[in-house]
């Protein structure tokens, strides 16, 4: 890897420190650049204790933009968790209204932790956020250590060192939290909306509203009904290769896509159904409005028909 | 993410809208993150417009272009500029990024080093050891010794009197420049937190000092205040002046040195938002 890049690049120096001190995984985090590119890593993290995702190794890949570390990282996980969507892109918010600004001297091991302690906060709506119960949660941390990723060759059985019972939790979790306090993260839109992403949201029990509205329309764009019942494992196994560049411009498809997820929440009081439309749920709904208006319609004239006839016969009588 | 909510919450009712009229088609900044994406396009491109009209740090220029930057008839400036005549001659720019201060500050430093070498060496032991202060308040070495490596490469590079162009280059590289940048902020965030007794008084909104430096000190383009000058003044002992020029009445400019009592050996201008160097 050393001769493939410049090494007077800052970024490259930076993070060839950065890979060379995390180069062992500890019991709370491990994360290493892929072998053939420094500027994606794969990380683990485990989920804290005394929260919901106890017991729960969750995996995820960090892109690094070209100006690192001038320029924050972007994290998207890849395993189901129930607290972030999976394969979207989160980072450091550029709102106003909170302080919440990377630091160039943050680095990658900051930016776990920070993921660590922001898991048991709350979603509040914030896109992309989830906001699944603890049983589900729950039941996701379990499942999670079943998860192999194919890219990074990682098992997250073996991921992270063991827990301890001597080790000091405590500092790591507070570490954790007092970060979690300062940054506040928030979804961006994926680059790329891809297959392997919807899949591993798939592994949610179907019954799942809001977030779930979103993925699963995805997966019905991408994907053919047959395959809604895939395992989790399926999606597991197929990381998204996205290409590393960051920030792209949504592709028509992709906004389509979010655009009727959201619709897909406005409208699942009225129309039960249109989540499991295999297409277009957009349409499904003017076809539904149609459908009312006619039959409102032929009501009116029905009533008039009648009406009319009725004063026919009063008029004959 | 405030603002995000109520701009989902707009989005939906948009929807709601649109739907009625027709479900198909695209629905434009219809939802928060293509809003938020273009956010960032926009500050993207106002950077570059900004970047393509100023160099981290011009070369240095008459003061007279400062007449030339306000109306004939806004006598308010043009006294003030005229009082500045009386003890400046000369202006250096520095590019409105918000980095603006330390990028001044740190030119006009090793600037004046130049010609001095008992004082650079001095300085250099004072740079020397900022890192071990640093680390020893808990910052992580391996991310901070990039950025003091950079600072240290710049004062050696000094320390071989080049000429002035070889330091006005390196200050125009923005990897060397934005590096320095980020050390001087690491610099003032270190000091302000080791005095935290002190400067906590003057911190507004009930935050701690930490909170300040993580929010307005060590981010990269947050603007500098009194606070931060003096705070990098004594962290790295040395003393400011800076003339202030604004609106305000009286038709001359206030200087203020930092730390008080100093003698002063920078000299910068503070236009609202934006600090330039002068010189005698």
């Amino acid at each position: 890897m050393e001769n493939k890049y410049n090494l007077k690049s800052p970024a490259v120096k930076r993070l060839m420190k950065e890979a060379a001190e995390l180069r062992d995984p500890t019991e709370h985090y491990h994360a290493q650049p892929l072998e053939d590119n420094l500027f994606e890593w794969h990380f683990s993290v485990r989920g804290p204790p005394d929260s919901d995702f106890d017991g729960g190794v969750y995996h995820g890949r960090i892109v690094l933009p070209p100006e690192y570390p001038m320029k924050p990282p972007s994290i998207i996980l890849l395993t189901a968790n129930g607290r972030f969507e999976v394969g979207k892109k989160i980072c450091l918010s550029i709102s106003g209204h909170h302080p919440e600004t990377w630091q160039p001297s943050w680095s990658i091991r900051t930016a776990l932790i920070a993921i660590i302690g922001f898991m048991p906060t709350k979603g509040e709506g914030a896109i992309g956020s989830l906001d699944y119960t603890p049983e589900e949660r729950r039941a996701l941390a379990k499942k999670s250590q079943d998860f192999c990723c194919e890219a990074c060759g990682c098992s997250m059985h073996s991921a992270l060192m063991d827990l301890t019972p001597d080790s000091n939790p405590s500092a790591e979790d507070h570490k954790a939290k007092e970060l979690a306090q300062q940054i506040n993260f928030k979804e961006e839109s994926s680059s790329s909306r891809q297959a392997s992403e919807s899949g591993g949201a798939e592994s949610e029990p179907p019954t799942l509203t809001e977030g779930d509205a979103s993925t699963s329309a995805g997966q019905d764009e991408s994907e053919g009904p047959e395959q809604a019942e895939a395992s989790p494992s399926t999606g597991a196994e197929e990381p998204p290769r996205a290409p590393a560049g960051t920030g792209r411009p949504l592709s028509p498809r992709q906004r389509r896509a979010q655009q009727h997820s959201q619709q897909g929440q406005q409208s699942r009081p009225a129309f039960a159904a249109a989540p499991r439309q295999p297409r277009d749920e957009g349409h499904a709904g003017s076809v539904v409005l149609i459908v009312l208006l006619t039959l409102a319609l032929a009501a009116l004239i029905f009533r008039r028909v009648y009406l009319a006839n009725e004063y026919k016969f009063d008029y004959e009588l | 993410m405030r603002s995000c909510r109520r701009r989902k919450q707009i989005s939906i009712a948009k929807m709601a809208e649109e739907q009625q009229e027709s479900s198909q088609g695209e629905v434009e900044g219809g939802n928060c993150l293509a809003y938020d994406e273009a956010i960032i396009a926009q500050q993207d491109r106002i950077q570059q417009e900004i970047a393509n009209s100023s160099p981290l740090v011009s070369d240095r220029q008459d003061l007279a272009v400062l007449q030339r930057e306000y109306a004939e008839e806004d006598t308010v400036y043009q006294l003030k500029i005229k009082d500045l005549h009386k003890q400046y001659s000369y202006i250096r720019k520095t590019r409105p990024d918000g980095n603006c201060f330390y990028r001044a500050f740190g030119f006009a430093h090793l600037e004046s080093l130049l010609d001095d070498s008992k004082e650079l060496q001095k300085f250099k032991a004072v740079a020397t050891k900022s890192k071990q202060d640093l680390v020893n308040e808990g910052f992580t070495e391996f991310t901070i010794e990039d950025f003091h490596n950079t600072f240290m490469d710049l004062i050696e590079l000094c320390e071989k009197q080049p000429s002035l162009q070889e330091l006005l280059n390196s200050f125009n590289d923005q990897n060397v420049s934005d590096y320095v940048v980020v050390y001087l902020r690491l610099l003032t965030s270190g000091y302000l937190q080791r005095e935290y007794g002190f400067f906590q008084h003057f911190i507004e909104g009930g935050r701690s000092v930490k909170e300040f430096c993580q929010q307005e000190v060590e981010p990269m383009s947050k603007e500098s205040d009194h606070i931060h000058i003096i705070a990098l003044a004594q962290a790295l002992n040395v003393s400011i002046l800076v003339e202030y020029m604004d609106r305000g009445e009286g038709g001359t400019v206030n200087h203020h040195v930092f730390p008080e009592g100093g003698d002063p050996r920078i000299f910068l201008l503070y236009r609202p938002g934006h600090y330039d160097i002068l010189y005698k």
